[in-house]
């Protein structure tokens, strides 16, 4: 009993998080097309990670340390419990709760405190400008999540994931709720910060909330912000494209390939669209998008109405 | 069990990023004082950053709450959606709506834009 619910959830979600970081960043690297490309595409992630790993932690004059050290490690740590939520097959679930839908909200909910943790720690100006400003974008994207996921629950009659995946049979919501899939997309950028909605860590800022991090803790904020891009795609894939359903291929395979499709789009919309002012974030949020996941949420419903 | 197996990933997730952090660090020495000045671009800084600040989208966190204890009502809602058919429907909708107006009102009164 210990080894299946609780060495397995724990290894699972290690080794999905691990392997998925390493492939967030070939996969960022590979779509840099363009820019010139020093050494292996495949090697370069191992190379950097192993030059921050040897490089000096410096610190500022007065910073918050424990919080400091606490935001990363605490950001990895919810990456790894949303991907230990995952369904990969009826059978091969990692947690299997009935409030898991509840509980990835709520993990969505808390990444907003932990990267305003990192921002504010620092005691650095321009870290804490990145931190005001993810606030803004954190508290805007949760009520388009929580809309477009309880749209989700809603044909389900259940807040488990693996029923959600299994109201999906005859059709996935990808299809159902048309708009469901692209606002996610948006919630899944704004929650690692990728791309258009990097706020916290914007290139204006000279890095943000990471702007006074070196060595080791730059590491782990980078393979955390990884890996819950990783966590995002499989929720994502599960929520909206059917999970581990598939003709042919096991389940588990198939909640890969849709995973890494997800991942592939965040990681494209990443590179292609330009970053979004943060003073049009707040109206892009609440004016357009916010009312857009209404429409889901009632289309939602009718949906599962009249299918049921 | 299922939140034994949460509290388990939770801690041994923690435990990793703050050896990540630690281990390679351990015993070297701390940087110098100049070295330890908040980046400012080149400027050094004359104040700690922890002083007041006005966020500018502070009306827009108040209304967040609103919505917030909405989503409360919300989960359980979604699980009788169907058994309660429309009636559900419309307890929702006369609900969103108030809040509509509500967010319509804010918008008017500029909240969402970063003044």
């Amino acid at each position: 009993m210990i080894l299946d619910q609780l060495i397995l959830p724990w290894l699972l979600a290690w080794l999905m998080a691990g392997l998925g970081a390493y492939l967030v960043a070939v996969l960022d690297r590979l779509m840099a097309s363009g820019s010139a490309q020093v050494g292996s595409v495949w090697l370069a992630p191992l190379a950097s990670a192993a030059w921050l790993m040897t490089q000096q932690a410096t610190t500022t004059e007065a910073p918050d340390a424990p919080a400091w050290r606490l935001a990363p490690a605490l950001y990895l740590a919810l990456a790894a419990i949303g991907l230990a939520l995952v369904p990969w097959s009826p059978t091969l679930v990692g947690v299997d709760l009935s409030t898991s839908l509840v509980l990835w909200g709520s993990l969505e909910a808390l990444a907003t405190v932990v990267i305003f943790l990192h921002g504010w720690s620092a005691n650095s100006h321009l870290a804490l400008i990145g931190a005001y400003r993810y606030v803004a974008l954190g508290l805007s994207y949760l009520l388009i999540s929580m809309f477009v996921l309880i749209g989700v629950a809603l044909p389900a009659e259940s807040l488990r994931l693996t029923e959600v995946v299994a109201a999906q049979a005859s059709l996935w919501h990808v299809v159902s709720q048309p708009l469901g899939l692209p606002l996610f997309l948006v919630v899944g950028l704004g929650l690692t910060f990728w791309g258009p909605l990097n706020l916290a860590d914007s290139a204006d800022l000279s890095g943000g909330t990471a702007v006074e991090r070196s060595g080791p803790p730059r590491l782990v904020w980078a393979l955390a912000r990884a890996a819950m891009l990783v966590a995002f795609s499989a929720i994502a894939a599960t929520a909206f494209l059917g999970g581990w359903m598939g003709p042919w291929l096991p389940g588990p395979a198939w909640l890969l390939i849709k995973s890494l499709a997800v991942l592939v789009v965040l990681l494209w919309l990443g590179r292609r669209l330009p970053r979004l002012a943060p003073e049009r974030c707040l109206t892009l949020m609440w004016v357009v998008l916010l009312p857009l996941s209404f429409v889901d949420l009632i289309w939602a419903g009718a949906v599962a109405l009249w299918m049921a | 069990m299922a939140l034994l197996t949460l509290s388990f990933i939770l801690l041994v997730t923690l435990g990793l990023g703050l050896l990540l952090q630690w281990l390679p660090a351990r015993g070297s020495l701390k940087p110098t004082y100049p070295q330890r000045a908040p980046f400012l671009g080149g400027g050094s800084p004359d104040t700690h950053a922890w002083n007041r600040y006005h966020i500018r989208y502070y009306p827009m966190t108040l209304l967040l709450i609103a919505f917030e204890m909405e989503m409360m009502f919300m989960y359980p809602w979604a699980v009788v959606f169907i058994e309660k058919g429309t009636m559900a429907v419309m307890e929702m909708g006369m609900f969103l709506a108030i809040l509509s107006v509500g967010i319509v009102y804010a918008w008017r009164e500029g909240v969402f834009r970063w003044q």
